[in-house]
C-alpha cells in the first residue's frame, strides 16, 4: 500500500465526489426553497446529456454546446415549476413525492422513445491521455470534475452571499411568509430555485456525457446525489458538497480495499444508518420532525 | 389523594420559556379552569401533561403516578384525555367514525382476529359501534352520523370532538377553549353539557378558556396563568375581582 | 346495497368462468392483475390509510418471491408450506424496517425505503448461490397436497381463490380498529395519541401488513410465471404499484382493485403502441396526480355529489323535557 496508490484513490474518489456533490447540491436547492424534493433530478441529468448529444450532433463544438444547454435546463426547470409543481404544492408530502418521479419517469421514456437504449457518445476538449504529474497520472476529465465542482461552489457562495436575489432566496428559505411581506416575489425566488437546480444537474450531464457515454441509465445516480445531500442534513448546501466528496472517497477506497461487492452497499449502508440514527446529518439542524 | 398534582412545572422551546413555575391541583369530581390572555402558556401547559411536549422540570402525577415524560398514549391510557382548540377531528372520515376510533383502547382483539373476522372482533365490533350510536345520540349528533368530519361547521366539530374524547372513557378531561368560535347558543349548550359531564357522570373537568365570562358559570376553582406563569388562583368571582389580573386582561376584554 | 353484493358475485362468478373461453394468454394477463389487486390492497393499507411512503414495495415483493422460489425449488417444500413461510419472513423484514422508521416521515422516510430497496437489490445480486443473481431464478409449480398445478385453469383457480382471500383480508382489516387507527394516524397523530392510539407501533404494523400482502403477492407470482428475475423488483415496480393505488383511489379497497386491474390492462392495450406504452403510463400518473388527487374512486364520488343532494340541515329541536341517554358506558 503505497502512498502513491492511496493519493491516486484519493484523485478518483474526489473526481466522482464532485460530481455526487453537484447533484447533492442539485437536489438541495429546491428543497430549501419550496420543500420539494425533486426526484426527477437523475433524469435531468440524463436530459442535459442529451440535450448536449442534439447540439453536438448538429454540428456545435463542446464549448458552444455547453452554455445552450444550461439556458435550455433553467427554461425547464421554470416551466416544470410553473406548470407542475406549483399547482400542487398544497397536497400531501406523498403526493409531491410521486410526482416529481413521475416527471423523471416521462422525461426517461420521453428519450427512450427516440433513442432507445443505445449509448451515443460525444467529443470534449477534456477528454484525452492521462497527464502525468511526477508518480501520479491524472485523467484529465477527473481535474474538470473536480474544478468545475470548485468553480460552481464558489459561485453559488458569492451568489448567495453577496448578490442581492440570492440573499432575496435565502431570506424565502429561512421564512417564506417574512419574504413575502418584505416584498420579495416568492414565485420568482421558487422559480429561480428550480431553474438553478435544473441547470446544476444538466451541467452534470454535459460532464459525464463525453467521459462515461450517453444512455438512459445515466440517472441513476440520482441515489448519490441522495446520500451526499443526507450527509449534509438536506438543509446545508456546503453540507451536500462536503457529503458528495465525502461519498465518493468512501466508495472508491471501500472498492479499492474490500471489492466491488462493498463498494456498492456503501452509499446505501451510509443512507440507512444515517437516516436512522442521525437524520440531521453530520452538517445539519437537529429539526428533524419526529413524531 | 389528588387526581392530578402539577407541581412547579416549567416547559421551555429552546430559548423562549412558555410555562413557568406553575402549579395546580385537581381533585376527583371538581371543574378546574385555566384562564389567561392569549399566549400565556395554557396550551403549552396542556400539551405538556398529555404528554405531547416535553416538560422541562416539574412534576406531573396523576392518580398518584409521575406521568412528565411518558409516552403520551399511555398517558391517555391512565384515562387521561383532551380536546383540541383546532379540533383536530379525522376529516376525511364521517363523525361515527371518528367517535368510534375513540373506543380503541376499550377494544382488544388482535390483528389476526381483525384479518380473518374472528367471533372476538366481530362481537367487539358490534359492541362498540352500538356504543357509538348511543354516544352520538346523547351529543345530539346522530344526524351528521355520515357526514364528513371535516365538511362540518366549527361548533359541531368541537362537539364530535369532545365526543369522540369520551368515548375513551376518561377521568379527566382537559378541554382546550371548547367554546372559542362558537355561537353564544352553541357556546351555553357547550356549558350545560360540560356542567352534566361533570356532575352526573362524574368526569373531573379542566377547562383552558381565555374568556373569563364562560368559566364564571362552569368552573368551582380558576388559576390565572399570564406569560407562563401563575398569576393567582381562586374562585371565578375572587378573580374577576383581582387587580393583577385585571391588569393582565387589560386590552383583551373577556 | 343489495344490488351491489349482486353485482360483485355476478363478477365473480363472471371471473371463475373464464378458463371455459379465454385462451392461456389472456388467463395468465388475469392472474397477473390479481397478483397486482394484492399487491395494491396491501400498499393502500400502509400509504392510503395510513399516509406512509413506501418505495420498497417492490422489495417485499421480491422477498416473498425469492422466499417461494427457495423454499419450493431448493427445499422441495410444498407450496401451501412455502407460501405463508414467505408471508412471514416477509411481515418480519417489514416491521424491521418499519421499527426504526416509526419516527420518519414524508421525505426521510421515502429515502430511507429508497434505501431499502436498493439494499434489497444488491443482496439479491451478490448471493447468486441462493438467488440466481441476475440471471434469475425457476422457480417449480405450485404443489397442492402432492397435486402439481400444470394446468392453465388449475392455476387460475389457485390465483383466484387466494385474491379473494387477500381482499377479504384487507377489507376486514381495514373496517377493524385497526383500519381506523392507521386514518387516525395519518390524519391527526396527535388526536390518535391523545385516544390512546400507540402511533409509532401502528406505524410498524401497518409496514409489516403491507410487506405480507406484497410478500404473498410474489410468492403467487413466482408460483404462476415460473421464473423470476432481479429487474422485476426494482423501483421502476415500486412506482407502478404506487400508481395502482393513486389511479384508484388512495384509502380504498375498491380503489385498490379498480387501479391494478386498470394499470395491468393498460400495457396489454398499449401493446399496438409498444414504445409509448411507458411514455403514456408516465403521464397517465402525472395526469391523476395533478387533477384526480382522489383517483377514480374520487371521481365516481365526485359524480355522485353532482346529483341533487340532501340539504344539511339541523336536526329538529327536542322537546326539552327528554334527557340524551348519555349512559352509554
Amino acid at each position: 500500500m503505497t502512498w502513491r496508490i492511496i493519493l491516486q484513490l484519493a484523485l478518483s474518489g474526489l473526481s466522482i465526489g464532485s460530481i455526487y456533490a453537484l447533484v447533492g447540491l442539485a437536489l438541495v436547492l429546491p428543497f430549501k426553497a419550496s420543500g420539494i424534493v425533486n426526484f426527477a433530478q437523475g433524469e435531468i441529468v440524463t436530459f442535459g446529456a442529451y440535450l448536449a448529444l442534439i447540439l453536438s450532433g448538429l454540428g456545435l463544438p463542446y464549448l458552444a454546446v455547453v452554455p445552450l444547454v444550461l439556458v435550455g435546463a433553467a427554461m425547464f426547470g421554470m416551466a416544470t415549476e410553473r406548470l407542475l409543481i406549483r399547482p400542487i404544492a398544497n397536497q400531501p408530502e406523498f403526493t409531491l413525492v410521486i410526482v416529481t418521479f413521475a416527471i423523471g419517469f416521462v422525461i426517461k421514456a420521453a428519450i427512450r422513445l427516440h433513442w432507445q437504449d443505445n449509448t451515443f457518445s460525444i467529443d470534449a476538449p477534456f477528454v484525452g491521455p492521462p497527464l502525468v504529474l511526477g508518480a501520479l497520472r491524472l485523467n484529465p476529465a477527473y481535474l474538470v470534475f473536480i474544478l468545475s465542482t470548485v468553480v460552481v461552489v464558489a459561485a453559488l457562495f458569492l451568489f448567495f452571499g453577496y448578490s442581492k436575489f440570492g440573499k432575496a432566496m435565502r431570506a424565502t428559505a429561512l421564512d417564506p411568509i417574512a419574504a413575502k411581506l418584505m416584498g420579495i416575489r416568492i414565485g420568482s425566488v421558487f422559480s429561480a430555485a428550480w431553474a438553478l437546480s435544473t441547470m446544476l444537474g444538466a451541467f452534470v450531464g454535459l460532464l459525464l456525457a463525453p467521459v462515461i457515454g450517453i444512455n438512459p441509465e445515466i440517472g441513476h445516480l440520482i441515489l448519490k446525489g441522495l446520500v451526499a445531500a443526507v450527509i449534509g442534513g438536506f438543509s446545508s448546501l456546503g453540507g451536500a458538497v462536503v457529503g458528495g466528496l465525502l461519498l465518493g472517497l468512501l466508495e472508491t477506497y471501500a472498492g479499492a480495499f474490500f471489492g466491488a461487492t462493498f463498494k456498492n452497499l456503501v452509499p446505501f449502508g451510509v443512507l440507512i444508518l444515517l437516516l436512522l440514527l442521525r437524520p440531521q446529518g453530520l452538517a445539519g439542524a437537529s429539526s428533524v420532525r419526529r413524531v | 389523594m389528588a387526581l392530578l398534582e402539577i407541581n412547579a412545572l416549567s416547559v421551555r422551546f429552546g430559548g423562549v420559556a412558555a410555562v413557568t413555575d406553575v402549579s395546580l391541583v385537581v381533585n376527583a369530581g371538581e371543574i378546574h379552569g385555566i384562564i389567561g390572555p392569549n399566549g400565556a402558556g395554557k396550551t403549552s401547559l396542556i400539551n405538556a401533561v398529555t404528554g405531547m411536549v416535553a416538560a422541562h422540570s416539574g412534576s406531573i402525577r396523576f392518580l398518584g403516578k409521575e406521568i412528565a415524560g411518558v409516552a403520551p398514549h399511555l398517558i391517555s391510557s391512565l384515562g387521561l384525555g383532551r380536546t383540541f382548540q383546532h379540533v383536530e377531528l379525522f376529516g376525511d372520515r364521517s363523525v361515527f367514525d371518528n367517535v368510534l376510533t375513540g373506543f380503541y383502547r376499550h377494544q382488544s382483539y388482535g390483528l389476526l382476529a381483525a384479518a380473518f373476522r374472528l367471533g372476538k372482533a366481530g362481537q367487539s365490533e358490534r359492541k362498540t359501534r352500538e356504543q357509538a350510536r348511543l354516544l352520538l345520540e346523547a351529543f345530539d349528533l346522530a344526524a351528521y352520523a355520515e357526514t364528513r368530519a371535516g365538511l362540518l361547521p366549527f361548533g359541531i366539530q368541537k362537539r364530535v370532538d369532545i365526543a369522540r374524547a369520551l368515548a375513551a372513557e376518561p377521568k379527566l378531561l382537559l378541554l382546550d377553549e371548547p367554546v372559542s368560535g362558537m355561537s353564544e347558543a352553541e357556546a351555553e349548550a357547550a356549558v350545560t353539557t360540560m356542567r352534566k359531564l361533570a356532575r352526573e357522570h362524574g368526569i373531573t373537568l379542566v377547562v383552558v378558556e381565555h374568556n373569563m365570562h364562560v368559566l364564571m358559570n362552569l368552573a368551582e376553582r380558576v388559576i390565572v396563568l399570564n406569560q407562563g406563569r401563575l398569576l393567582a388562583s381562586g374562585t371565578p368571582a375572587e378573580m374577576q375581582a383581582n387587580t393583577a389580573v385585571i391588569e393582565a386582561y387589560l386590552g383583551d376584554a373577556a | 346495497m343489495r344490488a351491489r353484493v349482486l353485482l360483485i358475485l355476478a363478477g365473480l362468478a363472471l371471473l371463475a368462468a373464464l378458463p371455459l373461453v379465454a385462451t392461456s394468454y389472456y388467463l395468465y394477463l388475469v392472474e397477473l392483475a390479481m397478483i397486482n389487486v394484492i399487491v395494491a390492497v396491501g400498499l393502500n393499507l400502509l400509504s392510503g390509510n395510513c399516509g406512509q411512503i413506501s418505495l420498497c414495495n417492490a422489495s417485499f415483493m421480491g422477498i416473498g418471491a425469492y422466499c417461494t422460489a427457495l423454499c419450493t425449488t431448493h427445499f422441495g417444500l410444498p407450496t401451501l408450506i412455502a407460501l405463508p413461510a414467505s408471508v412471514v419472513v416477509s411481515a418480519l423484514l417489514g416491521a424491521a424496517l418499519g421499527y426504526p422508521a416509526r419516527r420518519l416521515s414524508g421525505l426521510y422516510l421515502a429515502l430511507t425505503t429508497l434505501g431499502f430497496l436498493e439494499l434489497v437489490g444488491i443482496v439479491i445480486e451478490e448471493f447468486p448461490d441462493y438467488t440466481g443473481g441476475i440471471r434469475g431464478l425457476k422457480v417449480a409449480k405450485p404443489d397442492i397436497f402432492g397435486l402439481i398445478l400444470q394446468s392453465n385453469a388449475a392455476l387460475y383457480f389457485f390465483v383466484f381463490v387466494l385474491t379473494i382471500a387477500a381482499v377479504v383480508v384487507g377489507a376486514n382489516v381495514q373496517r377493524s380498529r385497526y383500519g381506523r387507527a392507521f386514518d387516525a394516524v395519518r390524519q391527526s397523530p396527535f388526536a390518535a395519541q391523545a385516544l390512546g392510539i400507540p402511533v409509532a407501533r401502528v406505524k410498524v404494523i401497518a409496514f409489516s401488513l403491507n410487506a405480507a400482502f406484497a410478500g404473498f403477492a410474489g410468492g403467487l407470482l413466482a408460483s404462476v410465471v415460473g421464473f423470476i428475475d432481479p429487474p422485476e423488483f426494482g423501483i421502476l415496480t415500486s412506482i407502478q404499484h404506487i400508481t395502482f393505488i393513486v389511479v384508484g383511489g388512495l384509502g380504498s379497497i375498491t380503489g385498490s382493485i379498480v387501479g391494478a386491474v386498470a394499470l395491468t390492462a393498460l400495457p396489454e392495450a398499449l401493446r399496438g403502441v409498444q414504445e409509448y406504452a411507458e411514455l403514456i403510463y408516465g403521464l397517465i400518473l402525472l395526469g391523476t396526480l395533478l387533477f384526480l388527487p382522489k383517483g377514480l374512486v374520487g371521481l365516481v364520488a365526485r359524480l355522485e355529489m353532482l346529483r341533487p343532494a340532501k340539504p344539511l340541515t339541523e336536526p329538529p329541536a327536542k322537546p326539552p323535557a327528554k334527557e340524551p341517554a348519555y349512559g352509554a358506558s
